[in-house]
């Protein structure tokens, strides 16, 4: 161990003395993957009506939807029928047909309209 | 400002007796412990875990919470990348979380056998009983504690906040955190969870919508989007705004507080050298110059002619040795003895010895007396073609250095556009953008095009043999299709090679003889060589967050809000934007107040810490006789009592 590295300490170290037993020896290696279940599996193995956590999720709000232009954050009254992006004025409108289709999907991704298959 | 972790190794973990808590607040960005009864917490850091290997001794080793480049040097950091043990606000991975508790009771100066100290941890709102468990579980197993308490963050600022009069016993609390934002209605100073809700944006997402907007504003300078440094940026610069669309507005029509509110980031830019208009005695030098070169030409040229002078005089000598001889021997033998030595007719040498005399008298005076005195007086140019060749070639390299350099100049320049067309035929593909990114797009395209070609062969071809049947293979002939593949390939990289070599034989010629050239660099085509990245203009940091999605408020009557915004923490104007979003829902008139947290990053830790210390939090917690002997129904339903604060 390099001497700086040591006197930073921010490694933690291998065996600490308040555990019953140690990490390596709970977590042999090469098994990380696929032993924690993700959140939507948890979800659906808790089929108890009152488990609050699905309950408490906000359906999706009932106010129309802003309409702001994708490039500048401008309000944006038009959209683009080639690309469907939105767009606040002819200036920003050039700019839009001169960027690539990766920049483009990049854009309707960000606000989850982008077409699934491309 | 940047919320500073704490990791420094605390000494007085032995002078706490086993019956004070130890105070964890479990966050999805940060992690804070600390003990019981105090006001802030020990150890602060981020909740992430990294597992370099160690370069030196190529051991994996575990290292929590961020660290800056200067220690992580030290690792190969490719393979891990930083990870942390929530799933949105849930925690799902226990061994990342054990990892992290290790590092914290590390730092918090746990020494011994067990943590003998009773926990009390924060979770989400509604958290699942099968995270609870698992916690409960790694506490008691691993750790040895004696009892447990599971409480919510945001309810523990608003004890906080209320035992401190900033809020009363019936309230909402609204949390932005690190991936969801929850509001929770109290009732009598309880939480009423039935009623809470929870929107899934958080800090998080509005950090990483920054920094996709500015990849994409700029993608020439994507790399330093970093997520670290938009939320840097974030922190800094971006503010709520009360009407996001009359704000824009402003920003839209250039008034002058749009402008003040507008935030310049000036990379670090290398100006190109400018070309100024040379001085006189800049011309003047340069003639001087050019004057040597050429000067040095001619001396060059001069003793490359007085070299083939000499050798001319050798061969008068024999030549007239020659005659001497022809003169001593008979005329019959004369053809057979000229034949021998390879000269031409006797007449002919006889002339050539005059000349070659005259030649060599003149030798030192002017050279374009002797290359005329060659030609007027000599028949023989068809049976010395020679002659004039070399006297050709001196004269123009030792006459005119300057009109060979021109020639060789233009020469160099019809081979250099060649090939850039070619190379702009090869790279820029279909893409007419002109930008800097298409250089990119050009050669990505070009590659699938390649590879198009390949696919192509490879259908096509070992298609159709057989009918219906794949006997690719069956004959040899087969496998010549993987070499016209490949040929295919390297045809589009030999061809322009003629060219290229032409190119740079000119410019080595033209390196030796001219002072004035350079060496045209191959960069990209359209960018001049070494450029550092060019100035960058403004990026307007003017925001909204984008909680578009409005928070819904839920137990109506209750209309006094606490907001504990840890993460999107210090961020201008979100009390305003609230009010003005809950004016529009409330029936008009009624009174609405909005309070802000006395401190929203430490304020939960700060409630929790006053919980604990409270001497009924033992009843409150559940030890691990409990956990193993009630099982999970009870777990799920187990909640603190809050109103003992």
């Amino acid at each position: 161990m390099e001497a700086e590295l040591a006197e930073a300490d921010i490694v933690v170290p291998m065996h600490l003395s308040f555990k019953k037993t140690q990490a390596y020896e709970k977590y042999p290696k090469g098994q990380s993957r696929g032993r924690w279940k993700h959140l939507k599996q948890i979800l659906q193995a808790d089929l108890d009506p009152s488990s609050f956590y699905i309950n408490i999720e906000s359906p999706p709000s009932t106010q129309p939807c802003k309409r702001i232009c994708d490039v500048t954050g401008f309000e944006a009254p038009y959209v683009d029928p080639r690309t469907n992006l939105r767009y606040a004025n002819a200036h920003v409108f050039k700019t839009l047909r001169s960027l690539s289709t990766h920049q483009v999907h990049h854009y309707l991704s960000i606000r989850n309209a982008a077409p699934l298959l491309k | 400002m940047p919320i500073v972790s704490k990791t420094r190794r605390q000494t007085d973990y032995n002078l706490f007796p086993p019956s004070v808590p130890i105070v964890i607040d479990n966050g999805a960005s940060y992690f804070r412990i600390g003990w019981a009864g105090e006001t802030e917490p020990r150890v602060v850091f981020r909740n992430i875990v990294q597992r370099p290997r160690h370069k030196a001794t190529g051991e994996t080793v575990t290292i929590v919470g961020d660290q800056g480049p200067a220690m992580m040097k030290f690792f190969d950091c490719t393979r891990s990348g930083p990870r942390s043990a929530f799933d949105s606000n849930v925690v799902y991975q226990f061994e990342i979380m054990e990892y992290i508790l290790d590092f914290a009771f590390d730092r918090l100066g746990a020494s011994g056998s067990a943590i003998d100290h009773p926990i009390l941890i924060t979770e989400c709102v509604g958290n699942p009983v099968y995270s609870r468990s698992k916690m409960a579980e790694l506490l008691f197993e691993t750790y040895g504690v004696p009892s447990v308490a599971f409480g919510v963050d945001a309810v523990f600022s608003y004890k906080y906040n209320q035992r401190h009069g900033k809020c009363q016993k019936d309230g909402i609390v609204i949390c932005p955190g690190f991936t969801t934002t929850h509001t929770i209605p109290f009732v009598d100073g309880e939480p009423v969870y039935k009623g809470s809700c929870r929107t899934n944006i958080g800090g998080y997402h509005v950090t990483d919508y920054l920094k996709q907007l500015l990849s994409l504003k700029y993608p020439f300078h994507s790399s330093i989007f970093t997520w670290e440094k938009a939320e840097e940026l974030k922190l800094e610069h971006c503010y709520i705004a009360p009407d996001y669309v009359s704000e824009a507005r402003k920003f839209q029509e250039g008034t002058k507080e749009a402008e003040e509110k507008t935030r310049y980031w000036q990379l670090p830019w290398i100006p190109p050298p400018i070309e100024v208009p040379p001085s006189e005695e800049e011309i003047a030098r340069k003639a001087a110059i050019r004057e040597k070169q050429g000067q040095r030409l001619r001396e060059m040229a001069e003793a490359k002619r007085s070299s083939k002078i000499n050798e001319m005089e050798n061969e008068l000598h024999s030549l007239h040795f020659l005659v001497k001889q022809l003169d001593q021997v008979e005329e019959d033998d004369i053809p057979s003895f000229l034949s021998d030595t390879g000269s031409g007719v006797q007449a002919r040498a006889g002339v050539y010895c005059l000349e070659g005399d005259t030649g060599a008298s003149k030798s030192k005076g002017e050279p374009k007396d002797e290359t005329d005195e060659f030609e007027e007086n000599n028949d023989s140019n068809e049976k010395y073609p020679l002659i004039n060749v070399r006297t050709i070639c001196l004269r123009l390299s030792s006459e005119n250095p300057e009109f060979y350099l021109e020639e060789m100049r233009a020469q160099y320049k019809e081979v250099l556009e060649r090939v850039e067309q070619k190379k702009r035929l090869k790279t820029n593909g279909s893409n007419t953008n002109g930008n800097q990114k298409s250089g990119n797009v050009g050669r990505g395209e070009r590659l699938s095009a390649a590879k198009r070609e390949r696919m192509r062969l490879l259908t096509t071809a070992a298609f159709d043999r057989g009918k219906g049947e794949d006997t690719f293979g069956a004959k040899d002939e087969d496998w010549q299709l993987y070499k016209l593949m490949s040929k295919d390939h390297d045809e589009d990289d030999e061809r322009p090679d003629s060219d290229e070599a032409e190119l740079a034989r000119l410019s080595s010629r033209l390196q030796e003889i001219d002072p004035t050239f350079e060496l045209k660099a191959e960069g990209e085509p359209g960018q001049a060589s070494g450029e550092a990245p060019r100035v960058r203009p403004l990026t307007e940091e003017d925001y909204k967050i984008v909680i578009g999605v409005e928070i819904q408020v839920v137990g109506g009557e209750a209309n006094e809000l606490d907001t504990d915004d840890r993460w999107v923490q210090p961020c201008p104007g979100l009390k305003e934007r609230l009010e003005c979003g809950i004016r529009m829902i409330r029936p008009c008139g009624s009174t609405i107040n909005v309070v802000q947290a006395k401190d929203p990053v430490l304020d939960a830790w700060r409630g929790a810490s006053a919980f604990a210390a409270d001497l009924n939090f033992l009843g409150n917690a559940f030890t691990k006789k409990d956990y193993y002997e009630k099982g999970e129904e009870w777990l799920r339903r187990y909640q603190i009592g809050y109103n003992t604060l």
